[in-house]
């Protein structure tokens, strides 16, 4: 896409999410932890449709125009499981039999049938403790997955073993056999623990079939994870701007303290690593939609990009949490909703940690010893 | 072709592996084995055989337009050009005429200037050093008080530079020097160039904590240069010396040395088995990714100039993550070492010889020089992040 067309979507972006923190502080007290008649606004948009390709109803836009509209809802502390719903978009949009399920991808594009994945484990890897067997026509799910963001969802998409290999299914809420358990998360957000105790489905529940599933999960995850790395970048943009702002008018020893060297460099230091997550985050689009790039390319630039993300939030919103002094430790101040928003988005899909492993897992270093790639 | 020899094709029509591929077979076939990796800025006379071909080839100033005699790169050809140089380990030559004196003389020279230095720059027949810093003008340049006085049509300079890089190499000097002493600090100040062979001018190395002498004190007694070797207006140096600080810190803040550093990491991980301790691997993917993502800031700047567009302030960037990344990462090399990082030039660790100190003193004063990082952060802090001064 154009760069100005991407700077027109970003104006869009950033007069629908205002910086709001008692519309953030609403969207939460609601059980699904976000208010879904946003949901519904952002996906009349079209957002949800921006990376489902033109041939199957989409706007086919691409990866950029999914970061510049993530980049403003981090700015707006946004709630709202957008980065989750890219990666349900690249699911469905990869079913096995296209016709069948394109009825529920639009549905979901429009908001009005809230899906979600049950994909990762603990540790941020996609191996959930569910296993399916086969029982005559049927399929059995048995175990427990953490994490699921969106425990309102109508439906989810489970990632389960099956043999020596992995596929996707479609549990709806109600399913006899499955429980619904809700975590807390730092922001306030909510995350399901989904407990299968023998759930039955039908054989043409299954979305993705073994062979394809590593694919397609390994896709949803790179795009989960870039998509995420952009909210996390407007996280960082508010909370940044906030400092700047707070440094410009806090007056002591009769001087804004802003005139002091020692803030300026810490604050400068902020800055640096938000223009890094942001040229990282240049760097990762470019790879993602290069078609001569490698799936391992493409997968090390998601990480390497989650890794700096992660990692660059954590520390720009503790050093703004500092420079603020004590007025930033007030939750009604405001600044607390980007620094638990951080914490939240950091954790999720993995760490900082996890993801330099996998990114040094999957990009060559010649003679350093490579572990199995995720 | 007015300047330098023609270029063999349109690199910048080629596939970035195809490009790759020439620059590297080339390297590969002709540059030194012995002044591979060097441990210490190495003299023009231990280099003059690789560069003097590359002179030749035309290949001496990748990044000039090829209208001037360059090789006139692309930002992301220019980068992988850099790449191979770092990945073969080739040496950096005293190369401030291709890297400041030639892009000066396009911007601000006359024609004339023109003719007369460029071609010489290409061909090294002349080769510069860098007469800025004073023992009392360091951080604030603006304050130095070498003072060039018009007599005639000459310029007679008088005062003294310091940390001039290889100025014992140098058959010429650009310099910055006070030629109106009633003005205010930066209104007063030409940027002059002048022959080193003249009578006035003495050179004293500077012996380094790492055992070095590439740096230099340079005094002017009664030097004499022509006046039409001013370079822009008179009392005008500082624009010229700022429009150069940008340029600088773009050149300092290259992924070059940090590049060069994770090499000589992944050496003595592989070397010393520190590969297959997660603790390690956990710092080293660290640095692989401030690399990586150093690579992408550089692309966005190098694609402003690319374009032809002004650098703002904010490419000071470049310059502080570069040097520190570079440190950490020459920091990660001795540590890894262990008892062995105690050890001076090459040294003996598995089944190969690394030098571990050498990068180690290199990366200590690029915090320093260039404008060390604390007067970077303080051109961020007022110039783009808009906080107010005392």
């Amino acid at each position: 896409m154009r760069d100005e067309t991407l700077a027109m979507l970003a104006d869009v972006a950033a007069a629908f999410a205002k910086v709001d923190g008692q519309r953030v502080r609403r969207a939460l007290s609601h059980d699904a932890g976000f208010d879904r008649k946003t949901w519904v606004e952002m996906a009349e948009q079209g957002w949800l449709s921006i990376l489902v390709p033109e041939d199957r109803g989409g706007l086919g836009l691409g990866m950029g125009a999914s970061t510049v509209v993530a980049r403003q809802l981090g700015r707006a502390a946004y709630p709202e499981p957008f980065a989750a719903g890219t990666a349900v978009v690249a699911c469905l949009s990869e079913a096995e039999s296209a016709a069948a399920w394109e009825p529920r991808l639009a549905m979901f594009s429009a908001g009005v049938l809230l899906v979600s994945l049950a994909w990762q484990n603990v540790r941020g890897e996609l191996d959930p403790g569910v296993t399916a067997a086969g029982d005559g026509d049927d399929i059995i799910l048995t175990g427990e997955s953490r994490l699921v963001a969106a425990p309102t969802a109508d439906a989810f998409l489970v990632l389960a073993r099956l043999g020596e290999g992995q596929a996707l299914y479609w549990v709806g809420r109600d399913e006899a056999g499955l429980a619904i358990d809700v975590e807390i998360s730092a922001d306030g957000g909510r995350s399901a623990r989904l407990r299968f105790d023998g759930v039955r489905v039908a054989s043409d529940a299954c979305l993705i079939a073994p062979a394809r599933t590593a694919e397609v999960m390994r896709r949803a995850m790179d795009v989960a994870l870039i998509v995420s790395s952009a909210e996390l970048l407007g996280v960082m943009d508010q909370a940044l701007e906030m400092t700047l702002e707070y440094l410009r008018t806090r007056v002591q020893f009769n001087v804004p303290i802003g005139s002091f060297q020692a803030l300026q460099h810490r604050v400068v230091d902020m800055w640096i690593q938000r223009q890094l997550t942001e040229a990282a985050l240049g760097g990762a689009v470019s790879v993602f939609d290069n078609p001569r790039a490698s799936v391992d390319d493409r997968s090390a630039a998601a990480s390497g990009l989650k890794a700096r993300a992660a990692q660059a939030a954590l520390f720009l919103c503790n050093q703004a949490l500092q420079l603020h002094g004590g007025i930033g430790f007030a939750e009604e101040y405001g600044l607390g909703l980007y620094f638990n928003r951080a914490i939240t988005l950091s954790a999720w899909l993995g760490n900082a940690g996890r993801h330099r492993r996998r990114f040094g897992e999957l990009s060559s270093t010649v003679g350093v010893t490579a572990g199995g790639a995720a | 072709m007015k300047y330098g020899v023609p270029q063999e094709q349109d690199w910048n029509a080629l596939d970035d592996e195809a490009f790759r591929a020439i620059v590297r077979a080339e390297i590969e076939a002709n540059y030194p084995q012995e002044v591979r990796y060097p441990s210490r800025r190495l003299r023009w006379q231990e280099l003059s055989g690789w560069y003097l071909r590359m002179a030749e080839k035309g290949w001496i100033a990748p990044a000039w337009p090829t209208e001037y005699g360059g090789m006139g790169l692309s930002p992301a050809k220019l980068l992988l050009f850099f790449e191979e140089q770092e990945r073969f380990g080739v040496a950096r030559f005293p190369d401030q005429g291709i890297v400041m004196v030639g892009p000066v003389l396009m911007r601000y020279g006359t024609e004339e200037q023109r003719d007369r230095y460029l071609p010489k720059i290409l061909s090294c027949g002349h080769i510069w050093c860098q007469g800025y810093s004073e023992p009392n003008a360091g951080s604030d340049l603006a304050s130095l008080r070498t003072e060039a006085k018009l007599d005639g049509d000459e310029f007679v300079i008088n005062g003294q530079k310091t940390w001039t890089t290889l100025a014992q190499d140098a058959t010429h000097i650009f310099v910055l020097a006070r030629t109106d002493p009633a003005a205010k600090k930066q209104a007063g100040i030409s940027f002059l160039l002048a022959d080193m062979t003249v009578p006035g001018i003495t050179v004293r190395p500077i012996r380094d904590i790492a055992g070095h002498d590439e740096l230099n004190e340079v005094f002017l007694d009664n030097v004499r240069t022509s006046a039409d070797n001013l370079v822009g207006p008179l009392h005008g140096g500082w624009t010229i010396a700022k429009s150069l600080l940008g340029f600088e810190r773009i050149m300092l803040g290259s992924p070059k040395l940090p590049e060069f550093g994770l090499q000589v990491l992944q050496s003595v991980a592989e070397a010393s088995g520190a590969g297959d301790d997660p603790v390690f691997q956990d710092r080293f993917q660290q640095l692989r990714l401030d690399v990586a993502h150093l690579g992408d800031l550089y692309r966005h700047f190098a694609g402003i100039v690319g374009r032809g567009e002004p650098l703002g302030s904010d490419v000071s960037i470049l310059k502080i993550f570069a040097t520190e990344t570079f440190q950490r990462i020459t920091d990660l090399i001795v540590e890894t070492g262990g008892p062995l990082g105690a050890l001076q030039g090459d040294v003996l660790i598995g089944d190969r010889t690394i030098d571990l100190l050498g990068p180690y003193y290199k990366s200590r004063p690029s915090t320093i020089y260039g404008g060390s990082n604390e007067i970077q952060r303080n051109i961020i802090a007022k110039q783009v992040l808009e906080l107010p001064s005392r």
